[in-house]
């Protein structure tokens, strides 16, 4: 039995965040939303769905920071050692400006990784559309995609049917044509 | 009737698409003849500076005592200026401030290319600017490293941060925008938009982490925008000039950034939703909400301006009392009472509700506010030295050509950089737009029943 993709387009985001809890308590779980905005309402229902929690770009977002503390550290601590000329009878060692140097790089570095870290989790740059990708998703419309068996195609369609789906393809994955 | 009421409350999002897709039309000729008229300043101003580092400092008016002036006022105007991007796009955006939606794109970008011509005054100002790496912390055959004690190498470090991360969050934010904007462009555009959106679909995945960077950077941004300008601020503070050396500078500086900066926007984006027929998008609602964060921090610099003067009062200090003597009635005493006039007294009109709903007035008092901040750091930096601690040594600036065409190049270089990025990319967040649209339509007709909705 051959492998297929359900594309299903919906006109609101309360319609698709619908589409979402319908395929979870149907029991279908492979599934990608496409929507043009950040939609609380989808992304409730996304994260209700499948429990991923906060996006793990914090930790590059951490990390980062805490790198570029530790930078500032080495370069202002470290410099000055190694070059401990006394400039204006101040301490070779001054710890409140080299506080404005680790603010800096902590948000700098920190920044950087953090961009770093979303490029990295959404594995971009893409060069290919995704499958089930319509140019309208990233306008005006919100899409439910879900790959399945093509024997349990005719459910799933019902299941988005039923939740307000305004119009539903099948796409057969190897040979990649499209019928109504 | 009530079906027209409906209506416009609940427009489509493709209509959003439409409204910032016309301002992204290829532009007519008189668009055309504007971007050549700036390029022809900056033109000029190129041409100046050539001359002025072939020449040396010599051909500016900057003399002992007053070395900084018209470049370094510049400087800080334009470091000002792009405060404003950060704490709409950022701070409002933590807050959850709705308004931002509409005009922070405008903001942002505004910023990003004020940093970028406010980081060319330093260079500027160098007699010797081929020398300007000597401020970079690097291993080198001199055995001489950056004096990190030094407020011009914290300058260094803020700028250069502040620069790339307000970058960063306009690229971040644009993604999904040039990915809308792609799919409804042809030909070169849509290369140029494929290439910024990086291949953004919009799949759940991708805005989940979309909206962690984006939280995470606004984050970062916020303490960020307010350490620039209390960095730049100490660039004078740090300093034993009376006129100078007062702890109330970074807040002060601050302050008078977000006026400054908001009073930008409002130059820029006026003429902007008028001519690209953005009014439906950037409504009145967008500006009087604005124009009350101008009138704010007009009240805070203006408490600052009397604090400012309380303080060199109460400390008796013979020093202090003579600068601000001579700021308020030497012979460049008129420049001071100008910004007051320009900062405190135009802005005061802004109570007005009438006044705020009016884009023309609004327009009018913007350009006021603009001329009466450049004035305030040029009254602060110029003047201060101007009467230093040695009376015999006293000099009041006076402006030669060079740095006059240098001043006016540097808003051809910026509104030309502006034109550009405004033309060719979008101007407004179309998916921030569609997420408040419906709430933004009944805020208008609620906040101004007299004013057309949609």
């Amino acid at each position: 039995m051959s492998e297929v993709a359900v594309i299903s387009t919906f006109e609101s985001d309360e319609e698709c965040a619908q589409g979402i809890r319908a395929l979870h308590d149907a029991r279908i779980h492979e599934f990608r939303a496409f929507f043009p905005f950040p939609s609380e309402k989808i992304l409730e229902a996304v994260d209700h769905v499948r429990s991923w929690g906060p996006s793990p770009v914090r930790y590059w977002q951490l990390f980062g920071g805490i790198t570029g503390v530790l930078s500032a550290i080495a370069l202002t601590f470290g410099t000055s050692w190694e070059w401990n000329l006394i400039v204006g009878g101040r301490p070779v060692i001054s710890v409140p400006p080299y506080i404005i140097i680790m603010f800096e790089l902590l948000i700098l570095i920190g920044g950087l990784s953090g961009l770093t870290g979303f490029f990295v989790h959404n594995r971009m740059p893409v060069f290919d559309p995704l499958r089930g990708y319509r140019s309208r998703f990233s306008e005006d419309k919100f899409g439910l995609v879900v790959q399945c068996d093509e024997g349990v195609a005719g459910r799933v369609e019902s299941v988005l049917r039923d939740a307000g789906a305004e119009d539903i393809t099948r796409e057969i994955l190897e040979a990649a044509t499209e019928h109504h | 009737m009530a079906a027209a009421v409906e209506t416009n409350l609940q427009p489509r999002y493709i209509d959003v698409d439409r409204q910032v897709q016309r301002a992204m039309a290829p532009g007519g000729l008189t668009y055309w003849m504007w971007v050549l008229f700036c390029a022809f300043l900056t033109a000029l101003g190129i041409g100046f500076w050539t001359n002025q580092v072939y020449k040396g400092l010599g051909v500016t008016g900057l003399t002992e005592p007053t070395m900084w002036a018209p470049y370094i006022t510049n400087f800080v105007f334009w470091v000002g200026i792009a405060h404003c991007g950060t704490l709409i796009s950022a701070i409002l955006f933590l807050f959850r401030v709705r308004w931002r939606t509409a005009i922070y794109r405008c903001a942002e970008t505004m910023t990003v290319f004020a940093v970028a011509t406010a980081g060319l005054f330093p260079l500027i100002h160098l007699g010797r600017l081929w020398f300007f790496y000597f401020v970079v912390p690097y291993p080198n055959e001199r055995y001489l490293q950056p004096d990190f004690r030094s407020p011009l190498v914290w300058d260094f470090f803020a700028i250069g941060t502040y620069l790339t991360i307000s970058t960063v969050f306009l690229l971040t934010g644009l993604i999904p925008d040039c990915a809308n904007a792609r799919e409804l462009a042809t030909g070169w555009r849509k290369t140029l938009y494929s290439i910024f959106s990086f291949g953004w679909q919009g799949t759940d995945r991708q805005w989940r982490n979309f909206q962690m960077v984006y939280l995470l950077l606004a984050g970062f941004a916020t303490p960020l925008v307010l350490s620039v300008h209390s960095v730049v601020s100490w660039d004078f503070a740090m300093t034993q000039v009376p006129g100078w050396h007062s702890t109330i500078f970074a807040p002060y500086f601050v302050a008078g950034a977000i006026f400054s900066g908001c009073a930008f926007v409002m130059t820029l984006i006026i003429p902007l939703r008028r001519f690209w027929r953005l009014q439906d998008v950037v409504t009145i609602w967008h500006l009087d909400n604005l124009s009350k964060i101008v009138l704010l921090t007009s009240l805070i610099i203006s408490y600052s301006y009397c604090v400012e003067s309380f303080m060199v009062w109460y400390s008796q200090d013979p020093l202090e009392m003579t600068t601000f003597h001579q700021r308020y009635f030497g012979p460049q005493g008129y420049l001071f009472w100008i910004m007051v006039t320009c900062n405190c007294v135009i802005p005061l009109l802004l109570f007005s509700p009438r006044v705020r709903t009016n884009t023309v007035s609004l327009f009018i008092i913007s350009i006021f506010v603009n001329i009466g901040m450049w004035l305030e750091r040029f009254v602060i930096i110029a003047g201060s030295l101007a009467t230093n601690t040695m009376p015999s040594q006293w000099r009041f600036y006076t402006p030669h050509v060079t740095e006059v065409v240098i001043t006016v190049a540097s808003f051809g270089w910026f509104l030309m950089n502006f034109s550009l990025f405004a033309k060719f990319m979008p101007i407004v967040s179309m998916t921030e737009m569609k997420e408040g649209i419906s709430w933004l339509r009944q805020a208008v007709r609620t906040s101004y029943p007299y004013q057309k909705a949609a």
